[in-house]
């Protein structure tokens, strides 16, 4: 269903974009901080963390990993679905697994990207690429990784490819931010700031890495990499990651 | 053919497709922190063994591993009553009502994960720290709900109400040893507890002890398990 006035066109899959971005949207996310945590404790030994540590993190985060990696899984996807290549798709799958370097981010991964085609596949009409990731992922064929299980629901409610990069990035920046509130580094005000800040780095990552080709994808972070390491033996914590 | 068989022998064969091929049964037990979860079930969980029952637990710890840790040792480690895998402890990212409630993914897949990995199993328990307020299962995680509160709070929690107290399947009054030291009438209680709860049951125990547990522990036997024989009784 469509309706059109004049220059303003709004649409039913306008509707699904907000709500698979909304944090509303059951897929335990919440529970991840991405390692903030652990600098959250060693920090506040001798220095707080700030709101521009905060706003580094997350750029960090974007420019290095999200966008080269997650983002350009989910043009590949889309590649995939466009080429009815069942086969890369499954590629992804196993490249992206084995891309995160830690036990614990590998398997909230998963699981996020389980629950949530669950989820999907519990609402939308038979889609056939839902279908055929989720009898793999039984099968032992695939793992379920999030951002493949992101852009086939996606593609199932009509997303666009550009948009669901958005959504990937958006939802990892406002899941940061909520652990940083829940942390008590930052308010309320300065939570939607950094959001609002955030926009161009969000835009120009997915520009840039939408469209990459799944040999060319990459990552860099090593120093995060190491706090989730750290993160990951910790006795006593609220997140996963 | 069938009056070659005997018909005990069928309706064991029965039980055995019938609960195999379903999910296997899951209670959460929810409750303010230090009310007793983890202690309530450091007590029917042997009772459930001795049963014969063979459980599996995951607890949602808020800030640390600690409970998880402390019942892998207690339960598995030093009784051998589980293997030790079959303790599980999440972290809920500081928002414990949401991983069983609203959203609970991640709950679901370790549920579902350990499924997978032990299908014998008779029951999974799932343990989450939460006021009296907002705390609810989700239907899709929990069959069955035990909220557990201690006299500590006075003899007015359970008139108080909220969500855990009236709606939980069972209902856990803890603590019962140190009511009449801090002042709080378990007769109140019990009068309160019956006109909140109207049919729905609830029990006084002593957790350290273990006194009431045993009839708490009967209502999951009855009401989640449906009195049937552990699943590693039945011979097919």
């Amino acid at each position: 269903m469509n309706i059109e006035n004049d220059d303003n066109f709004i649409s039913i899959d306008d509707i699904s974009f907000l709500q698979l971005s909304d944090s509303f949207f059951p897929t335990g996310l919440y529970t991840n901080s991405n390692g903030l945590e652990l600098l959250f404790y060693n920090k506040n030994k001798d220095k707080k963390l700030t709101y521009n540590d905060i706003f580094d993190f997350i750029r960090a985060y974007l420019s290095q990993q999200v966008g080269p990696t997650d983002c350009s899984v989910i043009g590949n996807v889309y590649n995939c679905i466009q080429k009815n290549n069942y086969s890369t798709l499954l590629e992804l799958d196993n490249m992206y697994y084995f891309m995160r370097l830690i036990e614990e981010t590998r398997s909230a991964s998963i699981r996020s990207g389980i629950q949530l085609l669950k989820c999907i596949s519990s609402f939308t009409d038979n889609n056939e690429y839902v279908n055929f990731y989720l009898k793999n992922i039984k099968d032992g064929s695939a793992k379920g990784v999030y951002p493949v299980s992101f852009a086939l629901s996606c593609n199932a409610m009509n997303i666009k490819k550009e948009r669901s990069g958005l959504m990937l990035l958006y939802g990892f920046t406002i899941s940061v931010v909520g652990a940083a509130l829940r942390l008590g580094i930052i308010q309320h005000y300065d939570g939607q700031r950094i959001i609002h800040e955030m926009k161009p780095v969000i835009l120009s990552n997915v520009i840039n890495n939408v469209n990459r080709s799944y040999s060319s994808m990459w990552q860099f972070i090593p120093q995060l990499d190491i706090i989730q390491i750290h993160h990951e033996q910790m006795d006593s914590k609220m997140f996963i990651t | 053919m069938n009056r070659w068989i005997p018909k005990c022998l069928l309706l064991n064969f029965f039980i055995y497709f019938s609960v195999s091929l379903s999910r296997i049964p899951r209670i959460g037990i929810g409750g303010p922190v230090g009310s007793g979860k983890t202690m309530l079930i450091e007590q029917m969980v042997p009772i459930l063994k001795h049963e014969g029952y063979d459980i599996g637990i995951i607890s949602n710890d808020v800030v640390s591993k600690e409970d998880a840790e402390r019942m892998r040792k207690n339960l598995a480690t030093e009784k051998g009553l589980m293997p030790e895998d079959l303790v599980i402890g999440i972290a809920t990212g500081g928002c414990p009502h949401t991983a069983v409630r609203e959203d609970p993914s991640i709950n679901i897949s370790v549920v579902e994960e350990m499924e997978i990995k032990h299908p014998n199993l008779d029951l999974i328990i799932i343990e989450s720290g939460g006021d009296n307020i907002t705390t609810t299962f989700s239907p899709a995680l929990a069959d069955y709900f035990i909220y557990i509160i201690d006299v500590s709070g006075g003899d007015k929690y359970p008139r108080k109400r909220g969500l855990g107290i009236e709606t939980c399947d069972l209902l856990v009054i803890n603590k019962i040893d140190i009511a009449s030291f801090i002042g709080a009438d378990l007769g109140v209680m019990e009068r309160d507890a019956k006109i909140i709860r109207r049919d729905k049951p609830f029990v006084f125990v002593n957790s350290k002890t273990g006194q009431g547990v045993r009839e708490a522990t009967d209502y999951v036997i009855k009401d989640v398990l449906f009195n049937a024989p552990p699943k590693s009784k039945i011979k097919i």
